[in-house]
C-alpha cells in the first residue's frame, strides 16, 4: 500500500522547524539540528523499520543553512521527497535530498535575506514608527501583528506548497513572476526607507558665519535645507552606502570612522547638540 | 531611576527570548522580540514608563531597520541592544533629565544602544560557541539512535547556554546601568567635548542603519530614485509614513503590471513560434 503522510505529522514537522530551526544555532552546524527536529515526525510515520528509519534520519545530519522563513519550502519539499522515497521510487536516495537542499540553500538565502529581512520587516517596521511617533504602543502592536501573521502563514504556505509541487514550488520564487514581485517590492521597500530616513534621521549642522555686528548671516543648515530638505542627512546615508558597497567596509568600522568624524565635527564647530545642564 | 531585582529578570527572561539564535524562535523571538521598537514597548511595560520605552525603541530602530545576518555573521547583539540597552538609556534620560521625544534624548538613546549592541556581539558568539556542547551531545544521540532526545537538544538545553550568555549579563548590566549612567554624568559633563561627540554620534549613526538597507536594494545609480523619492514624500511635503506607504504601494503595483506585461509579452511570442514549427 501506498504510505501517505497524514496531516498531522506534517503539521508537527512544519511547527518543529517553524520554532525550533535556530534555538540550537551554532557556527559549525547552523540550522542542522533544527532541520533533524523538522524530519523526525515524518520519518517515524513513514518507517517502521529502525535501520530503514537511521538511513532516512541520516539524510538530514548534512550541513543546512539558510534564510529560515523562506527556507521553509525547503523543508517541505523534502518532506515530499522522503515520503517518495519510503514508498520505493529509485530515483529518489540520499543524493538526490541533499543536492537538491545543497542546491537551494545558496539562492533562498540571497532571495530570502533581500525580501524578508530587507525589505518586509523594515516596510513594517517603517508602517510602525510611523504609528507610533510621539510614544504610543500602537505602532509596536501593530508590528507584532502583522509580522507574526504574517511569518506564520506564509512560512505554513511555503511548507506545504513545498511539499505539493515539489521543484516547481522554487520555480514560484526565482520564476519571472517571482522576479517581477521582487523587483516591485524592492521599490516599495526603497520608497518606505526613503521616507523613514527623512522622518528619524536627522543630521544637522550648527555651523554659522557671524558678520561684525554679531549678526548671523550665513546660517549653512538652513541654506541646505532651501536647496534641499534633508539634504545633510540624505548626503552622509549616501557617503555610508558608499562606503559599505564600493569600498566593501563592515558596518562597524562605518560606525567608528562616524565617531570620528563627529569628534572633528565637534572641535571644528560644525556639529554643536546645544547641551547644557 | 532605579531597576529592580525583579524588573531585571524579567529583562533577562526576554533576552533569552529575543536574541538570534533565542528561544523564541526566530519569528516570534529575534524578528519580534528583538526589534528595538517592540523591546521598546516591552521594557517600558517593565519598567513602567511606556511612552518613553516606545520613543527610544523607535530611535534605536533607525539603526537596527535592516538587521540582516548572513550566514550567521552579526554586527550587533539584539538581546543587547532591546533588553541591555533600551533600559540603561532610559535610566540615563532620567537621569538627565531629558526628554525621549526631543532630538537630543533620541541621540542620547542611540549611542547609548548602539555601543551596548556592538559589545553584545560577544554574547552572540558566546551562545553560539556552548551551543556546541550541546549538538556534540546530539551527534552522540543520532549514532545510538536515540532520535527523541534531538528535541531535548535543539528546544531545551539552549536554555543553559542563554542562562549563561543572556539572562545574567541582561541581569547585572540592568542592576550595574544605574550607577554607570551616574559615573558617567559626574565625570563628563554635558556641554564637554566627549558628550557632545556622544550625541552627534547618536544622530549620525542611523544613517549606517539605513545604508545596510540601501546596500541590498541600490545596485545601480538610478536604483536610488525611489529612495529620495520616500525621502521628498516625507521631508519636503510632509507627508506621513502610512501615507508614504499607500503611495509606494501604488508605484510597486505599476511596477508589477509592466514587468508582467514584458513577460507575457516573451511567453505569447514563445508559443507563437512553437505554433510555426
Amino acid at each position: 500500500m501506498e504510505k501517505k503522510l497524514s496531516k498531522k505529522a506534517l503539521l508537527k514537522s512544519f511547527h518543529n522547524w517553524y520554532y525550533g530551526h535556530l534555538t540550537c544555532f551554532s557556527q559549525e552546524h547552523m540550522q542542522t539540528f533544527g532541520y533533524l527536529c523538522a524530519m523526525l515526525p515524518l520519518v517515524e510515520e513513514l518507517y517502521t523499520d529502525e535501520d530503514a528509519k537511521a538511513e532516512a534520519m541520516n539524510t538530514y545530519t548534512a550541513f543546512f543553512n539558510t534564510e529560515p522563513q523562506l527556507g521553509t519550502v525547503v523543508v517541505g519539499m523534502t518532506a515530499g521527497l522522503e515520503e517518495a522515497r519510503a514508498n520505493g521510487m529509485d530515483d529518489v536516495d540520499e543524493e538526490t535530498i541533499n543536492g537538491l537542499r545543497a542546491g537551494l540553500m545558496g539562492p533562498i538565502a540571497g532571495i530570502g535575506d533581500s525580501l524578508v529581512v530587507g525589505t518586509v520587516i523594515p516596510i513594517l517596521l517603517g508602517i510602525a514608527m510611523g504609528m507610533s511617533g510621539g510614544g504610543s504602543p500602537l505602532g509596536a502592536i501593530f508590528y507584532i501583528i502583522t509580522w507574526n501573521l504574517f511569518a506564520y502563514f506564509g512560512m505554513r504556505f511555503l511548507y506545504f506548497k513545498g511539499y505539493n509541487l515539489g521543484a516547481k514550488a522554487v520555480e514560484f520564487l526565482i520564476g519571472a513572476q517571482g522576479e517581477a514581485i521582487r523587483d516591485s517590492v524592492s521599490v516599495l521597500g526603497g520608497i518606505v526607507i526613503g521616507a523613514v530616513s527623512a522622518t528619524w534621521v536627522s543630521v544637522k549642522t550648527s555651523f554659522s558665519l557671524l558678520n561684525e555686528a554679531g549678526e548671523v548671516y550665513l546660517d549653512l543648515q538652513s541654506k541646505l535645507d532651501e536647496v534641499f530638505p534633508g539634504l545633510l542627512t540624505a548626503v552622509f546615508i549616501v557617503i555610508c552606502w558608499f562606503l559599505m558597497s564600493k569600498k566593501q567596509m563592515s558596518p562597524i568600522k562605518v560606525m567608528l570612522l562616524l565617531v570620528v568624524i563627529a569628534f572633528i565635527g565637534v572641535v571644528i564647530g560644525f556639529f554643536n547638540p546645544g547641551l547644557a545642564y | 531611576m532605579e531597576i529592580s531585582w525583579l524588573q531585571a529578570i524579567l529583562l533577562g527572561l526576554f533576552a533569552c527570548l529575543s536574541s538570534m539564535p533565542g528561544m523564541g524562535g526566530s519569528s516570534i523571538g529575534n524578528y519580534t522580540l528583538g526589534r528595538p521598537l517592540i523591546g521598546g514597548l516591552v521594557c517600558g511595560v517593565i519598567l513602567g514608563d511606556v511612552t518613553t520605552g516606545v520613543l527610544v525603541g523607535c530611535a534605536m530602530q533607525v539603526v537596527y531597520i535592516a538587521l540582516v545576518t548572513p550566514g550567521g555573521t552579526v554586527s550587533a547583539d539584539v538581546r543587547a541592544v532591546s533588553y541591555i540597552g533600551i533600559p540603561l538609556a532610559m535610566v540615563a534620560l532620567s537621569s538627565y533629565g531629558l526628554s525621549a521625544a526631543s532630538s537630543e534624548g533620541a541621540a542620547l538613546a542611540t549611542s547609548f544602544g548602539t555601543m551596548v549592541g556592538t559589545l553584545g556581539t560577544v554574547l552572540f558568539y558566546g551562545t553560539a560557541t556552548i551551543n556546541l556542547v550541546w549538538q556534540h551531545m546530539g551527534w552522540k544521540a543520532v549514532e545510538k539512535r536515540d532520535y527523541r532526545k534531538l528535541y531535548l537538544i535543539d528546544m531545551g538545553l539552549p536554555w543553559l547556554s542563554h542562562l549563561a550568555c543572556s539572562f545574567i549579563p541582561t541581569v547585572i548590566m540592568c542592576k550595574l546601568g544605574a550607577s554607570v549612567v551616574e559615573l558617567i554624568k559626574s565625570t563628563l559633563p554635558m556641554d564637554g567635548i566627549a558628550m557632545m561627540t556622544l550625541f552627534t554620534v547618536g544622530s549620525l549613526l542611523p544613517c549606517v542603519g539605513i545604508a545596510i538597507l540601501l546596500k541590498q536594494i541600490v545596485k545601480k545609480a538610478t536604483d536610488f530614485v525611489p529612495f529620495l523619492f520616500g525621502f521628498v514624500l516625507a521631508a519636503s511635503m510632509g507627508i506621513n509614513l502610512v501615507s508614504a506607504t499607500v503611495v509606494a504601494g501604488m508605484f510597486a503595483i505599476i511596477n508589477y503590471k509592466i514587468k508582467m506585461l514584458s513577460v507575457k509579452g516573451v511567453e505569447a511570442a514563445v508559443e507563437e513560434e512553437e505554433e510555426e514549427i
